[in-house]
């Protein structure tokens, strides 16, 4: 079973690395909204710690649905979506799979919006590295888990893109608004009860949807 | 058959002219019977009406996730037509908490808006709700609408302890349930049930109708064949 899981994932980030669909796109569409964040807001030092880190996380969410949002679409666009169901494995499994290649998507697109939040707001990166990775991790876990199982129920529809984040993003906001008041405590000298409570309620919410997508996706993906 | 229908239709209208009268009942009760609040004056007596149809909000959607559940077991549209008209109704509910609870919080707090847990819990729900309408508007076969609502409104399940412990988990400022009057207690409890009553009735004909849209859609299906 891990091994399928593995070559599924390993299927996935293949084929984005050979045709680069998706993540180019969330990649530029993260830096411009980091860009126009600095561009904009001329705020004293003090303020953009406190708005950086949610608006880190809002830029993650909208870059990352460019990714999310093509997890199921492109198997349906190209034909391969068939040839995937008859693959001797639960739709559960593929769901994983699928969930595991956005968590990817979502950390290397973390990879290069973090550093650059934190140059542009001025904020010390790596006071706690670990927390941070933490938190960077559960809120990927989240956005995804919930990400992909609506990329999955949406795949068919019209307008399917911009109808995609109208879905996700209610759901979503819990987990953006405890990662990123975890990012913002995160950056602080000494962890509180606060961190670790909003980090309390992210890895609730991530496990949460991931445990609803596994159960839910075979529903989801039925035609 | 005749008579069942009949019995029927007087039980419906003896229900309406009940639930009626309470509507009533709870109006005089907010409005005359309950005392005015020292600290508010009379933009206390909101709550009577933000109190049921926040909670009336909160049972939609518990009826809409369930009925949801229920057709994703059983694959009857039945189901979903509750769900699709517990959704509507719980939609409305709920914009009706979020508009009298800014009205309370401008007596109250001075502010129409702000981000107590709470509030913003609530204004999710809403979202939620939204979503999950307009995600039905854009599937045209019903057990693939059915299907879709009921995947979103039960992920959409896990806002709801979010409003319901809001208060007990998160400091912020909206008030948990207080000590009241006991006349004050009576005229939230009356008009809680009036407008849970007034709630089950417009879920139970917009069901209806759903149902008759769907019989006459097959209708119109096996005559074009």
């Amino acid at each position: 079973m891990l091994a399928r899981l593995g070559w599924m994932i390993h299927k996935d980030l293949v084929t984005e690395w050979r045709a680069r669909r998706a993540w180019p796109a969330m990649l530029l569409l993260g830096i411009v909204v980091a860009a126009l964040f600095s561009l904009q807001a001329d705020l004293a030092p003090s303020e953009k710690h406190a708005v950086a880190s949610s608006l880190l996380w809002v830029a993650i969410f909208f870059a990352g649905m460019v990714a999310i949002e093509r997890s199921f679409a492109a198997e349906r666009d190209e034909g391969c979506w068939d040839a995937l169901l008859l693959y001797p494995i639960p739709p559960g499994l593929i769901y994983l799979a699928k969930l595991l290649a956005n968590v990817v998507a979502l950390g290397v697109l973390q990879c290069v919006l973090i550093p650059l939040f934190a140059v542009l707001a001025d904020v010390p990166l790596a006071v706690h590295p670990w927390a941070l990775i933490l938190v960077a991790a559960l809120g990927n876990l989240g956005i995804a888990a919930v990400g992909t199982l609506l990329s999955a129920l949406s795949a068919g529809l019209r307008q399917r893109g911009s109808l995609l984040v109208l879905l996700v993003l209610p759901l979503a906001v819990p987990v953006l608004l405890a990662a990123s008041e975890a990012t913002r405590l995160a950056g602080e000298d000494s962890l509180g009860a606060a961190w670790w409570q909003w980090v309390q309620l992210l890895a609730a919410f991530a496990l949460a949807f991931s445990v609803a997508g596994t159960l839910l996706i075979d529903v989801a993906v039925e035609d | 058959m005749e008579r069942s229908l009949r019995l029927r239709t007087a039980l419906t209208t003896a229900l309406h002219v009940l639930l009626a009268g309470l509507l009533i009942v709870a109006v005089l009760a907010i409005f005359v019977f309950a005392p005015t609040e020292e600290t508010m004056g009379q933009a206390q007596r909101i709550l009577y009406l933000h109190v049921s149809v926040a909670w009336a909000g909160l049972a939609g959607f518990l009826l809409m996730a369930g009925a949801g559940a229920l057709y994703l077991l059983r694959r009857d549209l039945r189901w979903d037509h509750w769900a699709a008209a517990a959704a509507e109704v719980g939609w409305l509910c709920s914009t009706l908490t979020l508009i009298t609870g800014s009205l309370w919080a401008h007596a109250a707090w001075n502010t129409w808006w702000t981000w107590d847990p709470r509030l913003t819990a609530t204004a999710v729900l809403w979202a939620v709700y939204c979503a999950y309408l307009i995600l039905r508007s854009g599937l045209e076969d019903p057990h693939r609408r059915a299907r879709a609502g009921a995947v979103l409104a039960i992920i959409g399940m896990v806002d709801l302890p979010m409003v319901t412990m809001a208060t007990r988990w998160f400091r912020g400022i909206h008030p948990p349930s207080p000590q009241m009057e006991p006349a004050m207690r009576l005229a939230l409890l009356l008009s809680v049930a009036a407008f849970t009553g007034l709630f089950g009735l417009l879920v139970a004909c917009r069901r209806r109708q759903l149902q008759i849209q769907e019989m006459l859609f097959r209708l119109e299906q096996d005559s074009d064949m």
